[in-house]
């Protein structure tokens, strides 16, 4: 496992480096953020002070070097839309979004092994079809659209749910996690589903239900571990997108969370912020595979001995 | 379980392989799930949502963002100044945005004692929210804070420009500021220096200020709330609700409908589709809307050109159509209460077959009038702009220009908006929306029709002077001056074609009394809302004034 875990850390951090590399030169393309941050009617000389004083007078050379001489030492620079540190800004906000993503991804993935091993218990039939009918228009449905009909529906017009907001029991957490799994359990229902299918068809399989093994031990004893795989991956996937800031969510519902701080700050231009958020969000992808990888390896040892030590 | 070290799954019915596993990962994420819920909801025991509860005695406010910062000398930016300005801190004046006429707040008076200079005399018995005693020596720390400062103060450029100040104190209830040249409108450019303590940083803006007004800062919940509490030791007439809250929510339609829930008792800007709602009240927002046309560049560089783009816009129907009927056809930059505006001004005739006479005419003058002309609009500067876009770029390829429609970030637009202007882009129409908060046209003419104004692209040289010179005047003269320089805008220099004057849409719940004003966007006074129920009791007290009156009379 530890020449795996190594290759696996390597191979992964040179893609991280370029991420934050690229974050970086990209964002300065974007132009310098002096209009932003100036009164419309500044001067030439303010606006050259602000330039100087904020380093964007200096070249992008320099202006890496300071980035990430600064970066090692866990200091990312402030940021100019609030004057707060961008790592305080970013450390705030990621914990909501992980949160959001966590308990979208646990509801998801139960639900999709539950629903998606019901579906291909027997194909075609009743509990097939609906299960399909319903994770094809759960993968379909816009997030938007979703959240802004659960908010009139749910919100205003039932009177169940708040509208929006952090603040509140559990029923606060019920709209913006529903519209984030609307679509991760869809796909995964579809891909359980396919998984186990093929599974459940296996000689072992047949072995087990020629033993007498009842329809739960065979579903989830035998067909379901050996099907996990490619759930896993897909579900790695999902989780990443999630972490990358659930957006329309968290600027619907008022969530403070990554993805909207690195819209903000990629319109704003707050170079500092994006670039921490950005390092944060990639570190935590990074940490995230290395960590669908190891689970992999652990549920199917062909991964494990395809490493060479 | 030796069957997990094999590469080929094994059965054994009665050994119930991964069962014990299957178990586990159940339990994991169940147990991870409710933790996770658990956890949050134990960190958050307030179950009224972010805005609290409707106990009558919180003013729930929902903004469209969270304010970057509350730093006072930032108060010209409007998410700051809508919760800042009048509530947090005060300023010496005060302008009524409806008459436009400056009232006395912290300071009592102030007198012209010199051409260039006015004395100013301060409010005494105020108190800051900290405790600190309000005198002359801290309105001139704030002055000289905001203004002569390398804190780049937004409202240092705004309103002054590269305009320094000399601030003495002369009493502890009087001082003096002095300017280079005469200014007639210098009380109005101070109504928007709000005032702060004197041991307030110099070296770095702060994030939460202390003031003089009504309200002082409670606690800012970054991401989720600011709540302020009353100043009890308020110098003036305390408002009606204790504590008020604001959140914010981006979407339009879940600000409307946390009004429509209660979760909310005041929604600012809404979309022009909630207007027919009970719970909607519209006002003039002092924002219009144009076309600003580069003169420097061919075919925009032709007077006729620019004469019959203002005649091909269909003001009415995009007014009506794209914008929800919250617009009135605009006529010049300044809207109607703003020192300057042009009352015989009318919108330019929709004219589509003169607009295209025009064209050819110039065309057959040799003005290239087939130049692709790129129209940049700000992505989300106001509700409809990217339909007011394809409908500009529709009329105007209607009289014979070819017109490309950009969207832009408001980073990228600035950059098409202010000076230096972008080279080598070609002819250039930029959909602008233009605030006039101050209520003077001087700060609409500095900035968009000087010849070498931060926001325009060119002008002429009798359109400089007579700037310079209604700059000088005051009373009926600087009324009648500036009125005549933006009609000699629309005839002789056609830099701008205008579409509208705005109108905001303001959300408001049944529960509370709040008559909007042309300020409201930028400086909503928290001191103006009453509970709907308090505020009817005094108006049947009122109604109930005169008859009593009048039957003690026939006693």
């Amino acid at each position: 496992m530890v020449p795996f875990l190594r290759k696996r850390v390597v191979s992964s951090a040179i893609p991280l480096l370029f991420v934050v590399l690229g974050v970086f030169f990209l964002a300065r393309m974007t132009g310098n953020p002096v209009d932003l941050y100036l009164p419309l009617s500044a001067t030439p000389e303010q606006r050259a002070d602000f330039s100087a004083a904020q380093g964007f007078d200096d070249s992008v050379p320099v202006q890496l070097w300071h980035y990430l001489t600064g970066a090692v030492q866990l200091d990312f620079g402030t940021s100019l839309r609030t004057g707060q540190p961008a790592a305080t800004m970013v450390l705030d906000a990621f914990p909501v979004t992980l949160q959001l993503a966590g308990v979208t991804m646990l509801l998801a993935i139960s639900g999709a092994l539950l629903v998606g091993s019901l579906a291909a218990y027997r194909p075609g039939s009743a509990i097939d079809r609906i299960a399909g009918l319903l994770s094809m228009t759960a993968a379909s449905i816009p997030d938007f659209w979703f959240a802004i009909v659960g908010v009139l529906v749910f919100g205003v017009s039932l009177d169940l749910l708040p509208t929006s907001g952090t603040l509140g029991g559990p029923e606060v957490w019920i709209l913006p996690v529903a519209t984030l799994l609307i679509r991760p359990f869809g796909v995964l229902v579809q891909v359980v589903r396919g998984s186990m299918v093929g599974a459940l068809s296996a000689p072992y399989v047949k072995i087990a239900r020629s033993k007498g093994a009842d329809a739960r031990r065979v579903v989830f004893g035998h067909a379901l571990r050996n099907a996990v795989t490619p759930v896993l991956t897909v579900a790695g996937d999902l989780t990443v997108a999630l972490v990358n800031g659930a957006v329309i969510v968290e600027t619907i519902f008022g969530w403070p969370g990554i993805g909207k701080l690195m819209i903000d700050s990629i319109l704003q231009r707050d170079f500092a912020v994006l670039q921490a958020a950005v390092l944060l969000t990639a570190v935590t992808i990074f940490a995230l595979n290395i960590l669908v990888d190891v689970c992999h390896a652990l549920l199917d040892p062909r991964v494990r001995q395809a490493v060479p030590a | 379980m030796k069957s997990s070290a094999s590469s080929a799954p094994s059965v054994s019915s009665d050994a119930r392989p991964g069962r014990g596993r299957s178990r586990t990962l159940l339990t994991l994420l169940l147990s991870g799930t409710m933790l996770l819920s658990g956890g949050c909801a134990v960190a958050n025991g307030d179950s009224a949502g972010d805005a609290g509860s409707a106990d009558g005695r919180t003013l729930r406010v929902v903004l469209t963002q969270e304010p970057p910062t509350l730093e006072p000398c930032e108060s010209s930016l409007t998410a700051t100044g809508v919760v800042v300005r009048s509530n947090i801190t005060e300023p010496l004046v005060e302008r009524d945005p409806t008459s436009g006429e400056l009232r006395p707040l912290l300071a009592t008076g102030w007198t012209q004692t010199r051409p260039t200079t006015w004395t100013f005399d301060i409010r005494p018995g105020v108190t800051f929210q900290n405790g600190d005693r309000f005198d002359a020596q801290d309105a001139a720390f704030s002055i000289d804070r905001a203004v002569n400062s390398d804190l780049a103060c937004n409202v240092d450029g705004y309103v002054f420009g590269d305009e320094e100040l000399d601030v003495r104190v002369v009493g502890p209830t009087r001082l003096t500021v002095t300017t280079e040249k005469p200014d007639p409108i210098l009380p109005l450019r101070l109504s928007f220096v709000e005032i702060v303590p004197r041991t307030t940083d110099t070296e770095a803006k702060v994030r939460i200020p202390v003031g003089t007004g009504p309200y002082a800062v409670q606690s800012w919940q970054a991401g989720s709330a600011i709540s302020l509490t009353r100043n009890e030791d308020y110098w003036g007439e305390a408002p009606a609700y204790p504590r008020a809250r604001y959140v914010w929510r981006g979407d339009a339609s879940v600000r409307a409908a946390m009004i429509d829930k209660g979760e909310a008792d005041i929604a600012m800007s809404l979309d022009p589709m909630d207007a027919e709602k009970k719970t909607t009240v519209d006002y003039p927002n002092n924002e219009t809307t144009a076309l600003r046309l580069d003169g420097r560049e061919a075919p925009l560089d032709d007077l006729r050109v620019r004469r019959a783009i203002g005649m091909a816009v269909d003001r009415e129907g995009i007014a009506d159509a794209l914008l929800g009927g919250l617009a009135e056809p605009a006529a010049q930059l300044v809207p109607p209460g703003v020192v300057g505006h042009n009352d015989a001004l009318e919108p330019t005739p929709y004219d589509v077959d003169a607009a295209r006479a025009l064209i050819e005419e110039a065309a057959a003058d040799g003005v290239p009038t087939g130049r692709e002309i790129t129209l940049v609009a700000r992505n989300g500067q106001f509700a409809g702009i990217a339909e007011t876009a394809e409908a500009l770029q529709y009329e105007l390829g209607r009289i014979g220009l070819k017109v490309k429609v950009r969207m832009a970030d408001t980073a990228t637009q600035l950059q098409y908006q202010l000076r230096p202007l972008p080279r080598g882009v070609g002819p250039i129409a930029l959909l602008i929306m233009h605030g006039n908060q101050a209520g003077d046209a001087a700060f609409t003419t500095s900035q968009y029709l000087l010849s070498d104004g931060p926001q325009s692209t060119f002008g002429t040289a009798e359109l400089d002077r007579r700037i310079a010179a209604a700059g000088g005047l005051s009373g009926a003269a600087r009324q009648r001056a500036f009125a005549g320089l933006l009609a000699h805008q629309n005839a002789s220099v056609a830099q701008y074609a205008y579409l509208a004057h705005m109108r905001g849409l303001l959300g408001l719940s049944p529960s509370v009394r709040y008559r909007p004003n042309s300020a409201t966007g930028d400086e909503m006074r928290l001191a103006d809302v009453s509970p709907a129920k308090a505020a009817d009791a005094a108006d049947a007290a009122k109604a109930a004034e005169p008859a009593r009156a009048a039957k003690e009379v026939r006693h």
